[in-house]
């Protein structure tokens, strides 16, 4: 995050002025229009955003073609990835008259899909009240933490929303910008049709619409000739396609079907990375690259209000226990990064390991150390206990799953692996019911305080080691109450520092991505986070 | 005789349908852990529990359930998608075309290949024609055909830069697309299936060809190709004909690994993404359609087999 609360206001005051300022999308090229962008991406279980099992990155990728929020990210080559800043996309300007207080003025003249039942009527304030009240009324969220500070919402006249907050929450522009929450859905699509799962109910303010939706082979975007931004998007078309097998999707992408990298966010996987790119060469000589560090973080969540993990020495014995790089060269070809509370990748917020203090020795891998504080706790022929587990499909998660057992097992930890189907997974260990421990990767959001907040908070849903820490909560409080960015900076480190001492939660490695697409594919810039959308909205192809 | 051996056999299938409408009805209900709640909290199925079980019809004694279940089986009513929201019934028409055309395909292919090959490595036994193809069936037996999909799609991208066929194309909007793309995997299910087939008739016409009938006709001066294809594989054939009634369940199973790597809408990746979904009408509502098409195919293989061997119906 590279704006400060006052540079963003004095945005915000600007377009107030009358000045409107559209995103920051200038390229350095004439840009072509036309052209369709090939991409493999997953079938959405539905397309409601608020119901269960919409919080999915199968869903949230799409809809950063087709929905538009109130704010966004900037996107573009010259954004680093890891780095996010704001940019307006259905707000036109913000104003904070007080520290609980949002007023947003709407840009006039944008219309959804023009597809029934919304047929291109206006978005309007009314919209953005809908939206969020319907967010917050749906039961069991697992992102409700994110909204939770809306107290109120309302509809001062046509183009402007004024939020009430329950009290400061410092990333709530954050929260709007996320491509994960709040983007805008359509009332009389929901209305109509009861909810919003169907296909026909995927109606946006987004630079792309849906055009057809084929199940389990993909769907097919078409530009928005009504698209409030005049010229873009560039690319006329975008082709989604459901590839599960991944020797199908490596061919493909060899012989060109694909334009971005076939995993997300637009990358290939190191390990089949490192056994193509030599053939890569040969036959997609202008395919682009860039490396960067993984948000998806993985880590061990204990039962911290029960014995033995509510001994911190436990804690820092399991920390000890677990071969990082070790994990790193089995796994990820030597190439990783180690993760404090809030994953490296997050470059503008998270803490390099060596630099967290007193915390950073647990993250060294020292077995004797973990034995010598496993007696001392207690525990000198270890324990047994479990790891609820599920694999995610993924078998760079399960060959780093088996590392970790044996590293427990070197310590004389005996865990034994409670592998569940991932639905089962999801609704019980994810959300903290469990025995023992759990391990797996979390939700790779965009900003530090869902990974702090969310995961350490009292009673919060992500809480899965179930932590009731008063120091650590007030910590936790005050960074979102504080709006001075170098101050709150300051305290997300302090807590990254205070909670490498308590290993609530023993983190592992990150992969490092390497994002690729096609030489053809212009104006466009890799990051982290769902909005595909956003980036390519100004990208154009020229083939 | 026919006629009443086939009314026969029809009787004996009605409790075997019965019986395994029992076992695709109850199998879900004995998954460990309350699904239904899962399904909620998974997949928004309906607004609460109560909703959903009742959505379900699991608000109500099981045998009622199941006789209800079944009344509307009958008359085709499968219940309507969670997922899609859809009929069953509508989906799995949708579907089981892009199945079957691969089966029957794959079953085609398997039999061009097995017969031919099986009759002439029979009437060549011991020559280096039959050891060649029997050492090709043990090799098509041998290699897994998700391997050989794995080999198929890569290879060619890598040499020569080929698109791999993946992806589904429609009949009615391209036919030779379609045809070539239904080729590839029903060639690659058919192989392992064409193995098993070709040893089968290969050993079947040994046996007959060393029955005394035969050395008969040999003597009698008949063509070779008289004897090994009229009197002896008209024979000899019954066994295979059986063996592939039994080999097409096993040929539908396998059309889940193929339609996932191929990338195609067919019923066996509808029903594992239907499991994934926990989309329990449509595993009940496949799963019947799937049993009730292996008995019509035994029945009318049993059929067949009689229509061959006269001894049958008596």
């Amino acid at each position: 995050m590279s704006l400060t609360r006052r540079e963003l206001l004095i945005a915000g005051g600007l377009t107030a002025t009358g000045a409107v300022i559209l995103p920051s999308l200038a390229p350095a090229q004439q840009p072509k229009r036309g052209g369709t962008l090939n991409l493999r991406l997953w079938d959405p279980p539905h397309f409601d955003l608020h119901a269960a099992g919409g919080l999915s990155y199968k869903l949230h990728i799409p809809m950063s073609f087709t929905h538009g929020r109130l704010v966004r990210h900037k996107t573009g080559p010259s954004v680093t990835p890891g780095t996010f800043q704001f940019e307006p996309d259905l707000a036109e300007s913000w104003t904070q008259p007080n520290d609980t207080t949002y007023v947003f003025k709407l840009r006039r003249g944008v219309r959804w899909h023009n597809k029934p039942p919304a047929n291109g009527r206006e978005f309007v304030a009314d919209d953005v009240v809908y939206t969020i009240k319907r967010f917050q009324e749906t039961k069991g969220h697992a992102n409700a933490h994110m909204l939770r500070a809306v107290d109120k919402v309302e509809a001062v006249d046509k183009y402007t929303v004024k939020f009430t907050l329950k009290e400061p929450s410092a990333w709530f522009l954050d929260t709007l910008a996320s491509p994960m929450v709040v983007a805008m859905v359509n009332r009389e699509t929901s209305e109509k049709l009861g909810d919003l799962k169907k296909p026909e109910s995927f109606i946006g303010t987004g630079p792309w619409m849906l055009d057809s939706y084929r199940p389990n082979q993909g769907m097919t975007l078409v530009r928005n000739p009504g698209y409030f931004i005049p010229g873009l998007p560039h690319i006329d078309k975008i082709e989604i396609f459901v590839d599960e097998d991944n020797a199908s999707r490596t061919a493909s992408f060899l012989a060109g079907k694909y334009d971005l990298g076939w995993e997300f966010p637009g990358q290939i996987n190191r390990t089949d990375w490192v056994q193509i790119k030599d053939t890569l060469k040969q036959k997609r000589p202008t395919l682009k690259t860039a490396e960067f560090p993984a948000n998806v973080m993985s880590h061990i969540s204990m039962r911290t209000d029960q014995k033995p993990f509510n001994d911190v020495r436990v804690r820092h014995a399991i920390s000890h226990a677990i071969d990082r790089q070790g994990i790193i060269d089995a796994v990820a070809e030597g190439v990783g990064v180690y993760n404090a509370a809030v994953p490296a990748a997050l470059k503008d917020w998270a803490v390099p390991v060596n630099q967290l203090g007193e915390g950073a020795k647990y993250f060294k891998h020292d077995p004797a150390e973990a034995k010598r504080l496993l007696a001392a706790a207690g525990y000198p022929n270890g324990f047994q206990g479990t790891i609820c587990f599920t694999t995610y499909g993924s078998t760079v998660l399960v060959d780093s799953t088996q590392i970790i057992l044996k590293n427990l097992k070197d310590v004389g930890i005996d865990a034994k692996l409670e592998t569940k189907e991932y639905g089962a997974y999801i609704t019980s260990c994810f959300y903290g019911k469990f025995d023992s421990m759990t391990y797996g990767p979390q939700t790779p959001f965009l900003e530090p305080d869902s990974f702090l907040y969310g995961q350490y908070y009292p009673d919060e849903p992500r809480n899965q080691s179930h932590i009731k820490d008063p120091v650590l909560a007030d910590m936790l409080v005050r960074q979102r109450r504080t709006f001075d960015l170098a101050k709150r900076k300051e305290q997300v480190a302090e807590i990254q520092r205070y909670l490498a001492k308590q290993q609530y939660y023993v983190t592992t490695n990150s992969g490092v991505y390497v994002a690729v697409w096609d030489g053809a594919l212009h104006n466009y810039g890799p990051n982290i986070g769902y909005d595909y959308g956003g980036r390519l909205m100004a990208a154009w192809l020229n083939r | 005789m026919l006629r009443r051996y086939l009314a026969k056999r029809l009787v004996v299938a009605i409790p075997s349908l019965l019986i395994a409408s029992l076992i695709v009805f109850t199998l879900p209900r004995l998954i460990p852990g309350d699904v239904v709640a899962m399904m909620l909290e998974e997949k928004a199925y309906a607004k609460d529990l109560e909703e959903l079980r009742a959505k379900l019809g699991l608000n109500r004694p099981i045998y009622v359930q199941y006789f209800e279940w079944l009344g509307r089986a009958v008359q085709g009513d499968l219940g309507e998608s969670l997922w899609t929201r859809r009929p069953v019934l509508e989906e799995i028409g949708q579907r089981l075309p892009i199945t079957l055309e691969l089966a029957v395909m794959a079953l085609v292919v398997a039999i061009v290949i097995a017969v031919p090959v099986g009759v002439i490595a029979a009437a060549r036994q011991d020559t280096v024609q039959d050891y060649t193809f029997r050492s090709a069936a043990i090799l098509g037996l041998s290699v897994p055909g998700f391997w050989l999909a794995t080999l198929v799609i890569v290879l060619p991208a890598i040499w020569w830069g080929w698109r791999p066929l993946t992806g589904y194309v429609e009949i009615g909007k391209d036919f030779r697309g379609h045809v070539i793309q239904m080729a590839l995997p029903a060639v690659i299910l058919g192989i392992a299936f064409a193995a098993a087939m070709m040893r089968l008739t290969r050993g079947m016409l040994l046996e007959v060809l060393r029955q005394d009938y035969v050395r008969t006709a040999w003597s009698k001066g008949l063509r070779e190709r008289v004897i090994v294809l009229k009197h002896g594989l008209r024979n000899a054939i019954i066994p295979v004909i059986t063996y592939i009634g039994t080999q097409l369940p096993q040929v539908i199973g396998g059309t889940v690994v193929i339609e996932t790597i191929f990338g195609l809408p067919g019923m066996s990746r509808f029903l594992f993404d239907a499991i994934n979904q926990r989309d329990y009408p449509v595993i009940q509502g496949v799963n019947l359609v799937v049993v009730s098409f292996i008995v019509a195919i035994n029945l009318a293989v049993d059929a067949l087999y009689a229509a061959l061997d006269p001894r049958i119906r008596y």
